[in-house]
C-alpha cells in the first residue's frame, strides 16, 4: 500500500495532501468504511441486562483483591535438595535480571458513557406497588421502586443514560401518574402528560 | 421527583465488592452497548455476540476483585470480552463454519442503482471482513469501524501501537484483494 495512502487512513495525512490517484483510492476506501458503518449494530438486546444479572444473582459474591493477596502472601514450607535449592535461586536471579515490558494500562476512554443514577421519588401512600416506566427501558413495568419504612413515600435508582428522557409512575400495576414534581412535561399524545427529566453527561 | 447521583465506575465496583451485587447492574447498563457493538463486528451473528458480552459480563462480576484499577473497568471488561471473541474465531467449530476460500469479489462503487445490489454489496463487505483472521479484524474494526487512535488501542489491548498499525496494514491489504477496493 501506498505510504501517503496509509499515512492518510491513519490519520496523519490530510486528504489535500494526497495526489490525484491517491484522492480516488482515498475516497474509495472512505466509501468502503462508510458501507461497513451502514450496517451499525444496535444495542445491546434488551434482554442481556436481565439475563446477566440473574446469573449474577445466584453467584458467589466476588472475591475482593485483598482475599487475592493474602493467598499470594501465605506462607507455604518448600522442601527441596541443596542443589535444587541453588538452581531455584539461580532461576529467580535470571528472572529478576530479565528486562521488563512495560506493563499495560487497560482502560477505554472512548468507550465510557457515563450513565448517572438518578432516584426517583413519589408520594403514594396506600399504594401497595409502585413502579417506573420510561423510554429508558421501553416503558415496562419492571423498574420497582420501595418504600421500605412504610411512610408512602416511594424511591427507586436508576442508572440512566445522557439525553432527554419521558417517564410515568405506575401504582398497583394499573394506574399511570405523572411526576408532579418533575423537571419538565410533554404531552403523551393520548390526552396525559409524561415526566420529562433531562440527563447530562458527567464532564 | 428525580435526582441526579453520580457513581462512578469506581464506586460501583467498590459498592458490589462489599456486598451491594445490585450495583453492577450500573456496570451493565453502562458498558453492554459498546461490548456488544463491538463483538457483533467481530463474530458477525447477533446471537453469538450476545452470548459472549453474556458471558464477558458474568466472568467479570466474578473476577471483579482481581480488576486493579476499579476506575478504568470498562476497559477491563472489554479485555475479558475481547478475548472471548478471538477464542470464539479461533475455536473448531467457528472454522466449520466459516466459508473457505478468499475469492475476490469485485464492489462497484458507482452508485447502486437498488437495495437489491447493496445488499448484495453489504454481505460482500461483511463477508470480507469474516475472513481476516482475528487480531487483524479486530485492529481494523477498532480503528476504521470504532474511530480509535491507535493509542487508545494499545491502551486498551495491551499491544504496542507499531504491532497495531501493522495488524491494520494487513487488515487494509487483505480486503483490498478480497474487494478490488480500486483498481
Amino acid at each position: 500500500m501506498n505510504p501517503d495512502l496509509r499515512a492518510y487512513l491513519d490519520g496523519e495525512l490530510t486528504y489535500e495532501k494526497l495526489s490525484p490517484e491517491l484522492r480516488a483510492e482515498a475516497a474509495a476506501w472512505d466509501g468502503l468504511v462508510q458501507e461497513m458503518k451502514q450496517s451499525e449494530p444496535a444495542g445491546a438486546p434488551p434482554w442481556l441486562e436481565g439475563a446477566v444479572m440473574t446469573e449474577v444473582s445466584v453467584m458467589p459474591a466476588p472475591a475482593s483483591k485483598e482475599t487475592a493477596l493474602q493467598w499470594l502472601l501465605r506462607s507455604r514450607t518448600i522442601h527441596m535438595s541443596p542443589l535444587t535449592g541453588a538452581l531455584a535461586a539461580a532461576a529467580i536471579l535470571v528472572v529478576l535480571l530479565l528486562p521488563r515490558e512495560p506493563q499495560s494500562v487497560t482502560t477505554d476512554p472512548a468507550v465510557i458513557t457515563t450513565a448517572i443514577l438518578v432516584e426517583f421519588k413519589l408520594e403514594a401512600p396506600g399504594a401497595t406497588s409502585v413502579a417506573l416506566a420510561g423510554d429508558f427501558n421501553d416503558w415496562r413495568t419492571d423498574l420497582v421502586m420501595e418504600d421500605r419504612d412504610g411512610d408512602g413515600i416511594w424511591t427507586g435508582r436508576v442508572p440512566i443514560q445522557p439525553g432527554v428522557h419521558k417517564y410515568m409512575f405506575v401504582i398497583d400495576g394499573t394506574e399511570w401518574v405523572t411526576d408532579p414534581d418533575a423537571e419538565r412535561y410533554a404531552d403523551d399524545g393520548f390526552g396525559n402528560r409524561n415526566a420529562v427529566l433531562a440527563v447530562t453527561p458527567v464532564t | 421527583m428525580s435526582t441526579k447521583l453520580n457513581v462512578s465506575d469506581g464506586d460501583a465496583v467498590r459498592a458490589v465488592l462489599e456486598g451491594n451485587r445490585e450495583m453492577y447492574r450500573v456496570l451493565v447498563r453502562r458498558y453492554q452497548d459498546t461490548l456488544y457493538q463491538h463483538a457483533l463486528r467481530m463474530v458477525g451473528r447477533a446471537d453469538d455476540a450476545a452470548d459472549i458480552v453474556q458471558r464477558a459480563l458474568v466472568n467479570g462480576f466474578e473476577k471483579l476483585g482481581r480488576c486493579r484499577d476499579p476506575e478504568k473497568v470498562g476497559g477491563w471488561l472489554f479485555q475479558i470480552m475481547s478475548n472471548l471473541c478471538k477464542d470464539f474465531l479461533k475455536s473448531p467449530r467457528r472454522d466449520d463454519l466459516s466459508i473457505d476460500g478468499a475469492s475476490a469479489t469485485v464492489i462497484d462503487r458507482s452508485d447502486p442503482s437498488d437495495d437489491l445490489e447493496r445488499g448484495e454489496m453489504r454481505a460482500s463487505v461483511r463477508q470480507a471482513l469474516e475472513k481476516l483472521n482475528a487480531e487483524q479484524r479486530e485492529a481494523f474494526v477498532l480503528k476504521h469501524l470504532e474511530g480509535r487512535s491507535y493509542d487508545e488501542m494499545s491502551e486498551l489491548l495491551g499491544v504496542s501501537k507499531s504491532a497495531l498499525k501493522m495488524r491494520v496494514l494487513r487488515a487494509r491489504e487483505e480486503l483490498q484483494f478480497m474487494l478490488k477496493v480500486y483498481q
